[in-house]
C-alpha cells in the first residue's frame, strides 16, 4: 500500500485541489491558501522521491527551503492584502487593477 | 502496522481537509481545513522518515502561516465573494458554467494521461521496494548538507527571509494620507 | 533509531513473558504498552492540572494571609473534584451568533496541543514515551496549537471581549515563541542534539553539571526561557488575553461548563509541561545526584520522583510570580519581547557558540575544578 505511487497520487490530489482553489476563489486570502497547498504538494513529492528513488537527503533539504520560501511568501502576500484592504476596503481580486493608488 | 495506520490517517486527513478547504464557503473554515491538511502532510513526512522536515512543517505552518492567515482574514472582514449562480453543482464555489468544466475536465484528462505515461516509467524503475522500517536520524545529515553542499542556497534563503521580514513590516505599516 | 518506552522495556525478562501472552505479536504488544502508558501519563497530568488549581488557590491564599479552600476533604484537597463536578453539571451555553464548528473545535485543539507534548516529556532516562531525535523541536512546534486554539476560541465566540482576548493571545504566543526557541537552541547547541535523552545524558552527576551552570550565557538563557514560557502559557504577569479587569475573561468569556474546563485544564497542564521542559533543559531533569551504574526499575522511579519534585518547585515559582507581580500593558508586553528578550536570547545563542569553540565544550565547573 505504501509506495512511491501512493504518495504521488496524494500529491497530485493536493496540487489539483490547490489549483481549483486558486482559480475559483475571489478572495485574495483564499488564493494564498491555494498557493500553500500547491507548494506543499511539491514538497511532499521531493521527500517521497528522496526516500524511494535517490536514497539521500537532498530532497529533505529542498523541502525545507520550500517551507521557508512559503513562509516568506505568505508573510509578504498577507501584508500586501492588508495594505490593499486599507486602500480599497475590499479584498476582491478583480478590484486589483491598478499598480498605484 | 503503526506506519500503515499513520499513513492511512494522514492521507485521509490531508486529502479530506484539502477538499473541505476547497468546498466550504466560509473563509475562516477554509483556513482551519488548511490546518488539518498541513498536519496530515506532516504525518506523511513522518511515514517517509523525514522527522526534521515534519516538525519544521508543523512549526512553520501551524505556528506561523495559519495564524497569520487567520489574522489577515480577521483584519480584512472575512467576506468571501461567491456568486450562487456559478456554483459547481451547488457544492463548491466556482467560476464558470458546465461547459467550462466539461472542457476543463477533458483537458485535465489529457494532461493526466500524459503525466501517468511519464511517471509509470519512474514507478516501474523503482518498484515498491521494501526499504524497511528503520528510520535513521536525519538531523545530523541535514545539518551537514545545509552548511556544506547547500550553503549558498541556505544563506540566500536567510537573506530572503530577512527581506520578507522588513518588506512585510514596511508594506503593512499604515501610511499618512497625502 | 528513536528510543521509546517499548524499546526500553524490551531489555527486561518480563517483556518476553508479556510477548508470549500476546502470542508473539510484537506490534500488538507495543500498541498495548503505548496505550497503557499514554493513559497513565494523561491521567497523571490531568490530576496534576486539577491539583494545580488547588495549589494556586492555596498558595494565593497563603500569600494574601487567608485560609483558602479547606472544606472538601483533608485540607480542602478534594476541592478540584468538587469544581470538576460543578463544571460537568453546568448548562452548556453557546452564543446564538457563534461559529458552531470553530466553537466546538477550539477547546479540543487546546487539549490536543497540550497532550501531544506529553509524548516526549522526559520523566526519567527510560520512561519516556518516545525519545524523538527532534524532541525539543517537536515539543515547541506542537504546543503552538494552543495559541491557535486561543485565537479560534476568541473568534468563534463572536463577542468583542473574546475577539480582543483571542487576538492578544495569538500575537503574544507567537511573539514569545521566538525568545523561548532561541534559548532552547542555545541548550541544543551545548548538548549537541535535540533529543531529551542526549540533553539529559550531558547533565549527569552533581549540580555543577546542570546546563544552567554550564556557562554564564546558559544561566541568562534560563531566565529568558522562564519569562518567555510564562508568557506563552498566558500566566500572570502576562495574562493579558484573559485580563479580568479589562476583558472580562478574554477568549473564554463565552465558554461554559466542560468546554471552559478544557481550556482551564489545558492551561494548567501546559504550565506543568513548560516547567518540566525547563527542568529537563536547565536543571538536570531526573538525573540522580550520584551515579548509579545499575540500570534498574527502582532507579527509574527515583528519577521520576526527582523530576516531578523539581517541576513542582518551578510550578510554585510560577504561581508565586502570578500573585506577586502586577499585569503588564499590551505595549509593554510587546516591547519586553521584541526589544529586550529577543536580543538577549540572540546574544546568548552567539555567546554559547563562542564559548563552545573557545573552551572546547568544557563547562565552567570543568574549567574551575579541572576535572577533565
Amino acid at each position: 500500500m505504501m509506495g512511491l505511487a501512493s504518495y504521488l497520487i496524494i500529491s497530485l490530489i493536493l496540487f489539483v485541489v490547490g489549483l481549483v482553489i486558486i482559480l475559483s476563489r475571489k478572495n485574495i486570502v483564499a488564493i494564498l491558501l491555494g498557493i500553500e497547498l500547491v507548494l506543499n504538494a511539491a514538497a511532499l513529492n521531493f521527500v517521497a522521491y528522496s526516500r524511494y528513488v535517490t536514497n539521500n537527503l537532498d530532497g529533505h533539504v529542498f523541502s525545507l527551503f520550500i517551507i521557508a520560501i512559503a513562509a516568506a511568501e505568505s508573510a509578504i502576500g498577507l501584508a500586501i492584502v492588508i495594505r490593499f484592504f486599507q486602500i480599497k476596503e475590499t479584498i476582491h481580486i478583480d478590484e486589483a487593477t491598478q499598480l498605484r493608488n | 502496522m503503526f506506519i500503515e495506520l499513520l499513513f492511512l490517517t494522514s492521507a485521509l486527513l490531508t486529502v479530506g481537509s484539502a477538499i473541505g478547504a476547497a468546498v466550504t464557503r466560509n473563509i475562516m473554515h477554509s483556513c482551519v481545513f488548511l490546518l488539518g491538511s498541513l498536519l496530515g502532510i506532516a504525518g506523511l513526512y513522518a511515514t517517509l522518515g523525514a522527522d526534521f522536515v515534519a516538525v519544521s512543517q508543523i512549526m512553520v505552518y501551524v505556528g506561523g502561516v495559519v495564524i497569520l492567515m487567520l489574522f489577515a482574514v480577521m483584519l480584512t472582514g472575512g467576506k468571501d465573494f461567491v456568486s450562487r449562480a456559478q456554483n459547481l453543482l451547488g457544492l463548491a464555489p466556482a467560476m464558470g458554467n458546465k461547459w467550462t468544466y466539461t472542457i476543463g475536465l477533458l483537458t485535465a484528462l489529457v494532461v493526466v494521461l500524459t503525466n501517468v505515461k511519464l511517471i509509470t516509467n519512474v514507478v516501474k524503475a523503482y518498484p515498491a521496494k521494501v526499504i524497511g522500517n528503520d528510520f535513521p536520524s536525519t538531523v545530523n545529515q541535514i545539518g551537514h548538507l545545509l552548511v556544506k553542499e547547500h550553503v549558498l542556497a541556505f544563506e540566500l534563503s536567510s537573506v530572503l527571509l530577512l527581506g520578507a521580514l522588513v518588506g512585510a513590516a514596511i508594506i503593512a505599516r499604515p501610511r499618512r494620507q497625502g | 533509531m528513536n528510543q521509546t518506552i517499548v524499546s526500553y522495556l524490551s531489555q527486561y525478562e518480563f517483556y518476553d513473558v508479556l510477548l508470549n501472552l500476546f502470542g508473539n505479536n510484537q506490534g500488538l504488544l507495543a500498541f498495548a504498552i503505548y496505550l497503557i502508558v499514554a493513559l497513565v501519563v494523561v491521567g497523571f497530568c490531568a490530576t496534576v492540572g486539577g491539583l494545580g488549581t488547588y495549589a494556586e488557590r492555596k498558595i494565593s491564599a497563603d500569600l494574601q494571609a487567608r485560609m483558602g479552600p479547606n472544606r472538601v476533604g483533608p485540607y480542602g484537597l478534594l476541592q478540584f473534584l468538587a469544581d470538576g463536578v460543578k463544571m460537568l453539571t453546568k448548562e452548556d451555553i453557546m452564543p446564538y451568533t457563534a461559529d458552531k464548528f470553530l466553537f466546538y473545535l477550539a477547546p479540543l485543539l487546546a487539549l490536543v496541543g497540550v497532550f501531544a507534548t506529553l509524548a516526549v516529556l522526559p520523566w526519567s532516562s527510560g520512561f519516556m514515551m518516545a525519545d524523538l531525535n527532534v524532541g525539543v523541536f517537536y515539543l515547541i512546534a506542537i504546543s503552538s496549537l494552543v495559541g491557535l486554539a486561543v485565537f479560534l476560541g476568541g473568534y468563534a465566540s463572536n463577542s468583542k471581549w473574546s475577539m480582543l482576548g483571542g487576538m492578544r493571545g495569538a500575537s503574544q504566543i507567537i511573539s514569545y515563541e521566538i525568545p523561548v526557541t532561541l534559548s532552547v537552541l542555545a541548550i541544543t547547541l551545548l548538548a549537541g542534539g535535540m533529543s531529551f535523552g542526549t540533553i539529559l545524558s550531558h547533565q549527569e552527576g552533581t549540580i555543577v553539571n546542570w546546563f544552567i551552570f554550564h556557562n554564564p550565557f546558559a544561566f541568562i538563557a534560563f531566565f529568558v526561557y522562564g519569562i518567555g514560557a510564562m508568557a506563552e502559557t498566558n500566566r500572570a504577569p502576562f495574562d493579558l488575553p484573559e485580563a479580568e479587569s479589562e476583558l472580562v475573561s478574554g477568549y473564554h468569556t463565552e465558554y461554559t461548563g466542560l468546554r471552559f474546563g478544557f481550556f482551564a485544564l489545558a492551561e494548567y497542564i501546559e504550565v506543568f509541561v513548560v516547567c518540566g521542559v525547563g527542568t529537563a533543559l536547565f536543571l538536570g531533569g531526573g538525573n540522580l545526584p550520584f551515579n548509579i551504574s545499575i540500570d534498574i526499575i527502582p532507579t527509574q522511579f527515583a528519577q521520576v520522583v526527582i523530576f516531578v519534585t523539581k517541576t513542582c518547585l518551578l510550578y510554585y515559582v510560577v504561581i508565586w510570580a502570578r500573585w506577586t507581580l502586577p499585569r503588564l500593558r499590551v505595549d509593554q508586553l510587546m516591547s519586553v519581547c521584541w526589544k529586550y528578550l529577543t536580543p538577549i536570547a540572540i546574544f546568548n545563542l552567539v555567546g554559547c557558540a563562542i564559548w563552545l569553540v573557545m573552551f572546547n565544550g568544557k563547562s565552567l565547573a570543568d574549567l574551575v575544578f579541572g576535572s577533565h
